[in-house]
């Protein structure tokens, strides 16, 4: 069983593979996925994660209203947040980082530069 | 009680005469006195002798401990002229393991590039094929490019049913009135085209545009072409492309195309998978 659980936030399949591949790259790290907000705070409310990973323009509900919703739920409030976002939504990471998310990565990603922030958020050495 | 028998009183001739008595008590006086002093002179020579050697054992004494202690520092010495040998073959050990080490991280980091570009390559290529419908995998080609590519600003065309232009049917981070139908052969986008091969910016890419394509890149299907993807320009921290890049190009011009007309005759085919006939007897 893994010591630490990540949810994975986004509506592209492509990027979400991508991401669910770096995150294999972490020993002890079960993954878990979801389309959108209202999806990830589904699963939210049925486990305990450790770190959050979400894009920002997602349908239905984006990553800004999942952050917020996430920082006022006391089993998450805490937790660990990374936003990923494209160069030209620097209003969109200023938003995130001001609601809470504690890190971004910005689009293409690149594997060594998610699973280096994922390890630094959990505080793995 | 024996009686003494006195003696006769000594004759005047007898006795010694009287100079050479006196000279005798002279002689035996000068004698014990030459004794005395020689006695004495012995004495205080025994005396000084006996310091010297007190004098001489401790300066024995001291050359003892002061060749015990050279030993003692010889020997540290030796243990320090040691210990100093050990450190530099330690130290030496070390650095070897440390450039050691850091070969070994640049090489995890090799590794990981390296399976971060084979996960980019696989994940592009399941996507483009895990749809059967045009919409979704075009959609999975407009991913590709945005996600795995950096595209800000592109657009996918086909060559028309006469084969005189190539017809965008999809584009993003353009106006629609600025992706207009190319003549084959013209331009970067027509060029890519007609000769089937990419023509791909290697140089900084922040100076490309609507003129300047950053890639063009051929759809191929077998040996034919079918249309053309361009990318504009990229997001702003992708300056440039690299070697997955590249894969990722080869991969979009060998697959996409096969990816549309497959998903088109599907379509066209009402979704129907064909018999079991059309796969046997092939040959192979």
């Amino acid at each position: 069983m893994a010591d630490y659980s990540c949810l994975i936030v986004e509506d592209s399949p492509m990027m979400r593979q991508l991401l669910v591949f770096a995150m294999a790259r972490v020993r002890n790290l079960s993954v878990t996925e979801a389309d959108d907000g209202v999806d990830a705070l589904r699963k939210l409310a049925a486990a305990r994660f450790d770190l959050i990973v979400t894009d920002i323009n997602m349908p239905i509900m984006d990553g800004l209203k999942l952050i917020r919703r996430v920082r006022t739920d006391p089993g998450h409030k805490d937790t660990p947040i990374i936003v990923i976002t494209t160069e030209g939504a620097q209003e969109d990471r200023q938003r995130a980082l001001q609601l809470g998310a504690n890190a971004y990565i910005t689009k293409p990603i690149q594997a060594p530069q998610v699973i280096a922030k994922v390890k630094e958020l959990l505080k793995m050495t | 009680m024996t009686e003494r028998k006195s003696r006769p009183p000594k004759s005047r001739s007898d006795l010694p005469p009287q100079d050479l008595h006196k000279e005798r008590d002279v002689f035996i006086q000068t004698f014990f006195k030459k004794g005395a002093q020689l006695t004495e002179e012995l004495l205080k020579e025994n005396e000084r002798l006996r310091r010297r050697m007190e004098g001489l054992e401790d300066e024995n004494a001291a050359l003892r401990a002061q060749v015990k202690s050279d030993n003692a520092i010889r020997e540290l010495l030796h243990k320090i002229e040691a210990l100093e040998t050990e450190k530099t073959r330690l130290l030496s050990r070390f650095h070897e393991v440390e450039a050691q080490s850091h070969e070994y991280q640049a090489t995890f980091a090799e590794f990981e590039a390296e399976l971060s570009n084979l996960a980019s390559l696989y994940v592009a290529s399941t996507q483009l094929h895990s749809t059967m419908s045009v919409r979704g995998v075009v959609r999975q080609v407009r991913e590709l490019l945005a996600q795995l590519l950096g595209a800000r600003a592109f657009a996918i065309y086909l060559v028309s049913d006469d084969g005189a232009a190539l017809l965008p049917i999809s584009h993003e981070g353009v106006r629609l009135d600025d992706v207009k139908p190319v003549a084959v052969g013209d331009g970067a986008i027509g060029g890519a085209f007609t000769s089937g091969t990419s023509s791909i910016e290697e140089a900084d890419l922040t100076a490309c545009g609507l003129d300047k394509p950053a890639a063009c890149v051929p759809l191929r299907l077998e040996d034919r072409v079918i249309g053309v993807v361009a990318i504009f320009s990229t997001f702003e921290q992708k300056t440039r492309f690299v070697p997955v890049d590249y894969e990722l190009f080869k991969l979009l011009a060998g697959h996409a195309a096969a990816a549309m007309v497959s998903a088109r005759l599907f379509a066209d085919g009402g979704g129907k998978i064909p018999g079991i006939d059309a796969f046997r007897n092939l040959g192979v």
